[in-house]
């Protein structure tokens, strides 16, 4: 009976010796482990903050409403949001809103040709819109030029062409066309269709921000007497 | 059998072979002179073949144009105005490719 008690005891205390010999070794190890990551963090928190700071200081100054560079008008990228004009909402949708609306243009029941494209000729005639002359209020306003030009087709059966400078300067400045585009000179510009397509002459503008060339007779539209 | 009933047989078995037969493409030069003063601007080739596969024969004739030679005055305005091969299902249309691609059905275009 006393044997195995002793016998017991001895197995108790070698395994109690071992648990606290295992515990003694593995604290140390997991103090060592939890405390590497906690350094990380330390460390980071450390390299981070003076950055911030020098963020803040090359900004906080800007903080005046009346300066476009503040940061209130700065997006999360630091560039200027919007228009960088503090008299306009700095805003994204403000951007939006100045962009492409099928729908509301469809609504709005301008003009069309007979190809569905907004007449802005048509437009202008009508004086459904009476666009300012220019964006500076000190520019004289230049009234079109009242000239049109007969251009002959050259093959007998094609009705010749009638150019309305009037519609053309309403929009355009003498510059945008002349010498560049077409000399200013009756007769001296040898204009073909094929060359019209490939973007020459009136097919600099007519077919991308004008009407297309499918609308044949808007420009040939005056009899030839010739024609058989 | 003679001759006659031969050559009747013949007829009568290559009718439809014309009837239905591909036609080659037709030269269009009768306006060449015209033409000529556009500079670069040949007579126009027509793909008879190439239509046919997209239409039949009496989508065309003879209401766009009557099946005779030099019958058909053809030419540009007559095309504006929505005639010929400017019919308004036609080059005239989405359909089809526009008018004022001139190489497509002129030759020697530049």
């Amino acid at each position: 009976m006393k044997a195995s008690s002793t016998c017991k005891f001895s197995r108790v205390a070698l395994l109690s010796l071992v648990v606290f010999f295992g515990f003694a070794v593995t604290t140390p190890v997991k103090e060592a482990e939890s405390a590497t990551p906690a350094a990380k963090a330390k460390a980071k928190t450390e390299a981070a903050a003076p950055a911030k700071s020098e963020k803040g200081t090359a900004v906080e100054p800007k903080l005046d409403p009346s300066d476009p560079s503040s940061v209130i008008y700065l997006d999360t990228s630091g560039k200027p949001a919007g228009l960088g004009d503090p008299n306009k909402p700095p805003s994204m949708a403000f951007q939006a809103g100045r962009g492409w609306h099928p729908q509301a243009l469809s609504a709005a029941g301008l003009p069309r040709d007979r190809y569905g494209l907004i007449d802005w000729a048509k437009i202008v005639r009508e004086k459904i819109v009476s666009p300012r002359f220019s964006l500076n209020p000190q520019d004289e306003e230049m009234p079109p030029l009242q000239m049109n030009v007969l251009i002959p087709a050259k093959g007998d059966f094609v009705d010749d062409v009638i150019y309305p400078h009037e519609m053309h300067t309403y929009w355009l400045k003498c510059e945008a066309c002349h010498p560049a585009i077409f000399v200013p000179a009756a007769g001296q510009n040898n204009m073909t269709m094929t060359g019209i397509v490939q973007g020459n002459w009136c097919g600099r503008c007519h077919g991308k921000v004008a009407f297309p060339l499918t609308d044949c007779k808007r420009c040939h539209s005056s009899p030839k007497k010739a024609a058989k | 059998m003679t001759k006659r009933h031969l050559a009747a047989l013949f007829l009568v078995l290559a009718m439809p072979a014309v009837a239905l037969g591909v036609q080659a493409e037709i030269k269009l030069d009768d306006k060449l002179s015209s033409m000529k003063k556009q500079g670069h601007v040949g007579p126009v080739i027509y793909p008879h073949a190439k239509h046919e596969k997209l239409f039949k024969c009496n989508d065309c004739h003879p209401k766009i144009f009557k099946e005779k030679r030099s019958e058909n005055n053809i030419n540009m305005k007559a095309n504006m105005d929505g005639k010929y091969c400017g019919s308004p299902n036609c080059h005239n249309s989405p359909k089809a490719f526009p008018l004022y691609e001139c190489a497509k059905c002129h030759t020697g275009v530049k």
